[in-house]
């Protein structure tokens, strides 16, 4: 009987002893989306610290910046240090984040941030002179705002969620303001003039202006009939100067609005077969060609090269008025025809992007069309 | 001596002490509810084993009366050693044999439910598909091993681990997680809007810009707290990767490497995956015609689970859960603009326990009743005849 009564209570007291929930836990899941912490529904309830995401009930808030985002920009709950979260989603589980972020005036300046970002894609850190090359900017009403676009994938990372940061960055009125967008680089990249408008007018709105300021839009260039389409809510990152370049635009091909960091965009073909032609300049070297060809490769799904890339491994092409370097890159459904040349402090792009077959049956007209340009 | 604890914990009089405890303890824990919320009240009342004074602080404190697991736990054991030692099998005790064993199946479907149910609530847009829960009450630090390219590692230490333990030693992780600084419930601050003097608790990350202020633990329903750290990496083969601040209100991971691998760091609610997805298809939140009263919500979701090859759609609404692999998904609320729904997720093992325990009662108790009538009758008629 008392053998009994004591294994009974040694049962019940040993049940009590239990506590499942004070384990440290091991599993292993499928890669989440980037930086969903919060963002991911990371919150059914408020948060008590004075936190800008969760002003009460049950939901989260999109965003407390005052502007419109775009309609595929998902929104996201925000944290106590985020005043706007979205996600982007693109094809084949490819995602980017997009983040608004309000910090004190000592929030670090240009570089020490760039450094801060190229450290989370796994890049090394650059110095003042390169943040010169690659840094653009793009005026607001409430003053210069400083925009890079780093390419590079951590170890490890999923392409289809990391690769690409394009960030922005402003001081005012004793804030700091950060945005960025990280995820997928081809997404990225696509989101591209998006997050600049994007950013121009969540910097107007805090400035008290409705519209972009324009200031330092590049002129159009007069090399076509058609009309540069200028929007006012597309803002254009500033460049340092405004120069002018001139081409013959092959049959077949026509212009289409360029997007923010654009200085012009044609298209040829359509539909499925439709290639996509850039002009993007930049002033200073705009990083050095190998890392401009990692970031083309990523784009079209190809693995880095880890290789040193050296001008042997670029075909050249001549026009009366510069020497371009080249390259052709294919991907498993996509190539890329590259050319770029670097005069007077500022380095040129000209990229075809598409399916290959219809980027292999432009390619004569792409070579044309390069050795056409006139400085 | 071990007579003595048998005869004690079999006699009547210690029941009448937990009863009598237990309301007690009640009546305190409602009080307590005004001040501390009815999360922190059930936390120090009723799921604990002693109530202590003061209830929060290292320094020193005393129990000045039994928790509710104490107080369940020996009435438990009281009952079920009475039943063991006085235990003889008559026909007409049936009924109070049924009574005490649906009693035990009560209280010990009670001790199961607090020890082994988990509540959690799974948030979803219209479109959106998650394959876990989130716990708003309970905090983790996720260690994350990323390296991998299509599954991560995550080692995910409790909140409650990280708030008692200095040193986090573990076997997935290369590396030990010293906390430095833990605060239950915190504000952040950029360094520079927090006064001249204050310090960063962190080296590493975001968190080197970053103050955090302690503040009192929330006491409202609708509130919960924002624990903060300050953790120190030190890999096992030497040296430091410094200090990181840990909170869920940085909003982002951080990342880091060791051992030749990539880890990412992130303080974030406790999350319950399943090995099933659900995803929401539409969510209709009902009004009577010309006013704003709610008529009904409803999640229409489709479940997945490749394991099992389901994949059908479910409608949950008020009162019509979903019941799929132990789990059951509540309509439990929305975002106020519709355009969210937010599901209770109950797993809860022993949720049979208190309906069989009603049934068994009721019946020991009808049985009970029934043999006194049927002798009261019985004597009534002896009379009169």
């Amino acid at each position: 009987m008392k053998g009994r009564v004591a294994l009974v209570s040694l049962a019940v007291v040993s049940l009590a002893a239990c506590d499942n929930k004070s384990q440290i836990k091991v599993y292993r899941v499928s890669k989440a989306p980037l930086e969903e912490t919060g963002p991911d529904q990371q919150s059914a309830m408020p948060a008590n610290a004075p936190s800008p995401s969760m002003p009460g009930g049950m939901g989260p808030v999109a965003s407390t910046a005052s502007a419109p985002a775009p309609a595929n920009w998902q929104p996201q709950s925000l944290s106590q240090m985020r005043q706007a979260s979205f996600l982007v989603k693109g094809d084949n589980g490819a995602v980017a984040d997009v983040s608004f972020v309000s910090l004190g005036a000592s929030a670090g300046n240009v570089l020490e941030n760039v450094n801060r970002w190229l450290s989370q894609i796994g890049q090394p850190a650059i110095d003042e002179q390169k943040l010169n090359q690659i840094a653009q900017h793009l005026t607001t009403s409430i003053g210069d705002v400083a925009v890079v676009d780093l390419a590079g994938l951590p170890n490890g990372a999923d392409p289809a969620k990391d690769g690409r940061i394009i960030a922005a960055m402003t001081s005012s009125g004793g804030s700091t303001l950060f945005f960025k967008i990280r995820g997928n680089a081809a997404l990225t990249e696509s989101q591209k003039s998006e997050f600049i408008k994007w950013v121009a007018e969540v910097c107007n709105a805090r400035g008290g202006t409705k519209s972009p300021q324009m200031a330092g839009a590049m002129p159009p260039a007069d090399h076509s009939a058609n009309p540069r389409v200028e929007s006012s809510s597309n803002p254009r990152l500033e460049s340092s100067s405004n120069p002018q370049i001139k081409w013959q635009t092959p049959p077949g091909w026509s212009e289409v609005p360029p997007s923010a960091m654009r200085y012009a965009s044609l298209s040829a073909g359509t539909d499925e077969n439709k290639v996509d032609i850039s002009i993007v300049t930049f002033p200073g070297e705009g990083g050095s060609d190998a890392d401009n060809v990692n970031r083309w490769r990523q784009q079209i799904g190809l693995p880095l090269l880890t290789d040193d890339l050296s001008g042997s491994n670029f075909a050249q092409l001549k026009s009366p008025d510069a020497t371009f370097a080249t390259i052709d890159i294919a991907g498993p459904n996509a190539r890329t025809l590259a050319a770029w040349t670097r005069r007077d402090g500022q380095v040129w792009f000209f990229k075809a992007t598409g399916p290959s077959a219809a980027v292999g049956k432009e390619k004569p007209n792409f070579v044309k069309f390069v050795q056409s340009i006139r400085f | 001596m071990l007579r003595k604890i048998v005869d004690i914990s079999t006699s009547l009089k210690l029941t009448i002490v937990c009863l009598a405890a237990g309301m007690a303890l009640i009546f305190a824990g409602t009080l307590a509810q005004v001040h501390l919320g009815i999360h922190e009240a059930q936390q120090r009342y009723f799921q604990s084993w002693l109530v202590w004074w003061p209830a929060e602080g290292n320094g020193f404190r005393i129990p000045i009366f039994p928790g509710g697991h104490l107080i369940g736990a020996v009435l438990l054991i009281n009952l079920i050693a009475a039943h063991v030692k006085r235990f003889r099998w008559t026909s007409r005790k049936l009924g109070i044999h049924l009574t005490h064993a649906g009693l035990i199946i009560m209280l010990a479907g009670g001790l199961f439910t607090d020890l082994f149910a988990v509540e959690s609530h799974l948030r979803l847009s219209r479109g959106d598909t998650r394959n876990y829960s989130e716990d708003q009450r309970h905090m983790e630090l996720a260690v994350i091993d990323t390296t991998d390219n299509d599954l991560d590692q995550v080692t995910a230490i409790p909140e409650s681990v990280l708030k008692s333990n200095r040193t986090i030693d573990h076997w997935s992780l290369p590396f030990r997680i010293v906390v430095r600084n833990f605060y239950q419930n915190s504000r952040l601050k950029i360094l520079s809007d927090a006064g001249g003097n204050v310090r960063p608790i962190a080296n590493q990350g975001p968190g080197a810009m970053i103050a955090v202020e302690p503040v009192p633990p929330t006491t409202a329903a609708d509130e919960r707290d924002v624990p903060a750290a300050a953790i120190e990496i030190l890999p096992k083969d030497g040296g430091s990767l410094g200090t990181w601040l840990a909170s869920d209100a940085l909003g982002a991971p951080q990342t880091f490497s060791c051992g030749g691998r990539t880890w990412m760091l992130a303080m974030r609610t406790a999350r319950y995956y399943k090995p099933y997805s659900v995803t929401l298809q539409k969510f209709t939140h009902e009004k009577y015609a010309g006013t704003e009263i709610p008529k009904n919500f409803a999640s229409k979701v489709t479940l997945i689970d490749p394991e099992r090859n389901v994949n059908r759609d479910v409608l949950i609404y008020m009162n019509h859960p979903l019941r799929y692999r132990g789990e059951t998904f509540y309509q439990a609320g929305f975002q106020q603009d519709d355009s969210a729904t937010i599901l209770q997720v109950v797993h809860n093992p022993s949720f049979l326990a208190p309906y069989v325990a009603c049934v068994i009662v009721a019946a020991g108790l009808l049985v009970q009743f029934g043999f006194h009538l049927v002798g009261f009758a019985r004597q009534k008629r002896r009379a009169t005849a």
